[in-house]
């Protein structure tokens, strides 16, 4: 019973801790708007870059 | 105890909040901003901690949302994300999100916040079901079950067809992600003149058919149905998809409604249309209509045009938490797009009346009181991608009572005979997206003033696209009304979805410029006046 009793003690703790942690990143990032920061900096051009080098068949 | 705690860490941080920063002459709503027109937030919105916490949550599911898509295809999602612009552009959205958003608070970002996921979700669903069924990515199982409709024609008619299922083809390329890029269509738009087009043509058609030149339409299906909706620009746009249609192995079917949509003989017209239609989907796919399968979901978008007349007659007074483009983007999804195919719009619908029948029990005022005047909206989509009713509301105190598009087709549909159903389906159809106010003669456009009247609006605002021949014709007529009906008036210059011609910044000058002349009003955020996102999405 002891044993059961620690095994849920630090299962919930585990569970508390991980939520937590991901609330602490997930609001970091929503907070310094670090998606977008990162979308638009860095993802957005690179992959501009990529569409203006594309051969596309413009005959219709 | 929890509301101490609460009001003690919004006193804090309200430093942070720039509706707190505005009022309190510190700054405001760009204070938050980048300085390089960039249109990127240093830090998002502190709305005050249960505010923001809602909003975050929001934020969260929406994530979620976007996960889930990738989650059942990651492969063709990173192939569709590398094969065509248009899904880049995709991106922003959580941006657009902010941005449409913006300053609100309570009631409002509540509502808000419930329109904005379900519109991301239905948005997520459909983009992953087009990538996965796209031949040019691989194929899936429903590539031959699938129907492209015009954008612009409501997809409710083929709820009779359960086993297909009808995609709008522009609405994924171009007709929804523009307004959340406005860079995207510009260069759709100089694919199709450097292919000789002309350029002074309406900027959404040319748009689309630089997405048909530029071979960036997703491949799926073996019908196409084109139209002549909104207008006869359409009519053109079709003639050039046609062609990369058939290159496909795509069928073309020109489904053509009457422009003179208010008259008797023109919806018998639309109504003959509408049964040659189902005809022609029966014999390419070899089904029959189902009359029961479709009277199911006209049950549903009875059940939405139900709510939606009851929310005009919250909009008529001064309670609504509901207004701007959260009120006009949603309705422009649930209407164009879902059309009654998905009960979790009517789930939604009743939450949302729900929320306005308490605002109107509790007498709430939205916005903290600060609207000075109430506004009906001529507008089409250069409203999205400016946020204009937004930022109309944040820096001058402008409610945007609701927008045109927002009266399309709101006809009940006889749920048990099938041909008052068809006649029904007809004049709810003639009635779409850019149509109702538009096209099908004077009075229709003429109709802003009895909106605007009935919503107890002071002002209307009119968006005046530099390239939309038809709409140039009534300019002076309409300012003649304005006048003699004593509406505050103003035109807003636009190039619709192109932003090069007339920029985001010159359509606020057009508002900034009445209300500070003519109206000697002071603007209730400073920050929001004059500055510069000509690089922001």
């Amino acid at each position: 019973m002891k044993k059961l009793i620690g095994f849920l003690f630090k299962l919930v703790k585990r569970i508390v801790l991980i939520g937590l942690g991901a609330f602490v990143l997930t609001f970091t990032i929503y907070m310094t708007n670090a998606e977008n920061k990162l979308i638009y900096d860095v993802v957005r051009p690179f992959l501009t870059k990529h569409y203006d080098n594309q051969a596309r068949d413009r005959r219709i | 105890m929890k509301e101490r705690i609460i009001s003690f860490i919004d006193d804090k941080l309200k430093q942070f909040d720039p509706v707190w920063l505005a009022e309190n002459g510190k700054g405001g709503q760009r204070t938050r901003y980048r300085d390089d027109g960039s249109g990127i937030a240093r830090y998002r919105e502190w709305r005050g901690v249960e505010d923001t916490f809602q909003d975050y949550t929001a934020w969260l599911k929406n994530l979620g949302y976007m996960g889930a898509m990738v989650a059942k295809d990651p492969i063709k999602v990173m192939k569709g994300i590398w094969e065509y612009r248009w899904m880049g552009s995709f991106l922003a959205s959580f941006a657009f999100v902010d941005r449409i958003y913006e300053g609100y608070r309570g009631r409002e970002l509540d509502i808000a916040n419930i329109h904005g996921n379900a519109i991301v979700r239905i948005l997520t669903l459909r983009i992953g079901l087009i990538l996965h069924n796209d031949k040019r990515l691989g194929g899936g199982e429903m590539t031959d079950k699938m129907i492209g409709l015009d954008e612009t024609i409501p997809p409710l008619f083929t709820a009779g067809f359960p086993t297909l299922n009808a995609e709008p083809m522009q609405t994924m390329p171009e007709f929804v992600v523009c307004d959340v890029d406005q860079h995207l269509d510009p260069y759709y738009i100089d694919v199709a003149e450097s292919y000789g087009l002309a350029p002074d043509v309406c900027s959404r058609c040319s748009a689309e058919t630089g997405v048909a030149i530029d071979d960036a339409f997703p491949v799926f299906g073996k019908l196409v149905l084109s139209t002549n909706q909104p207008c006869n620009a359409s009519e053109a746009t079709s003639m050039f998809q046609r062609r990369r249609f058939h290159q496909k192995g795509i069928e073309d079917y020109p489904f053509v409604f009457a422009m003179q949509h208010n008259t008797k003989n023109g919806n018998e017209y639309s109504k003959e249309e509408l049964r040659q239609a189902i005809q022609k989907i029966e014999e390419v796919y070899d089904v029959k209509y189902d009359w029961n399968a479709l009277f199911e979901k006209a049950k549903n978008m009875n059940h939405q045009n139900q709510i939606e007349l009851e929310k005009w007659e919250i909009f008529a007074t001064p309670y609504s938490p509901l207004s701007g483009i959260n009120e006009s983007l949603y309705k422009l999804v649930e209407w164009a797009l879902v059309n009654g195919h998905d009960e979790y719009f009517n789930e939604i619908d009743d939450k949302v009346i729900g929320i306005m029948r308490q605002a109107v029990r509790d007498k709430y005022v939205p916005y903290k009181g600060k609207t000075r005047h109430r506004a009906f909206l001529w507008g089409p989509s250069a409203m999205y991608y400016t946020d204009f009713p937004t930022w109309a509301q944040n820096c001058w105190g402008i409610d945007i009572v609701l927008n045109m598009d927002s009266t399309m087709g709101h006809n009940m549909i006889d749920t048990e005979d099938p041909e008052q159903a068809l006649e029904d389906l007809a004049k709810f159809s003639e009635k779409g997206v850019m149509r109702h106010h538009a096209v099908g003669g004077w009075d229709n456009v003429n109709a802003v003033w009895e909106w605007a009247n009935r919503l107890n609006c002071d002002m209307v605002i009119c968006n005046d696209n530099v390239a939309c021949k038809g709409m140039n014709g009534v300019h002076a007529l309409l300012e003649e009304q304005a006048q003699q009906l004593g509406f505050h008036f103003v035109f807003l210059p636009h190039d619709l979805e192109d932003c090069r011609t007339i920029p985001r910044k010159e359509i606020r000058k057009a508002i900034n410029d009445y209300m500070s002349i003519v109206m000697g009003e002071e603007p209730l955020d400073a920050t929001l006046v004059d500055f510069d996102d000509a690089e922001a999405w």
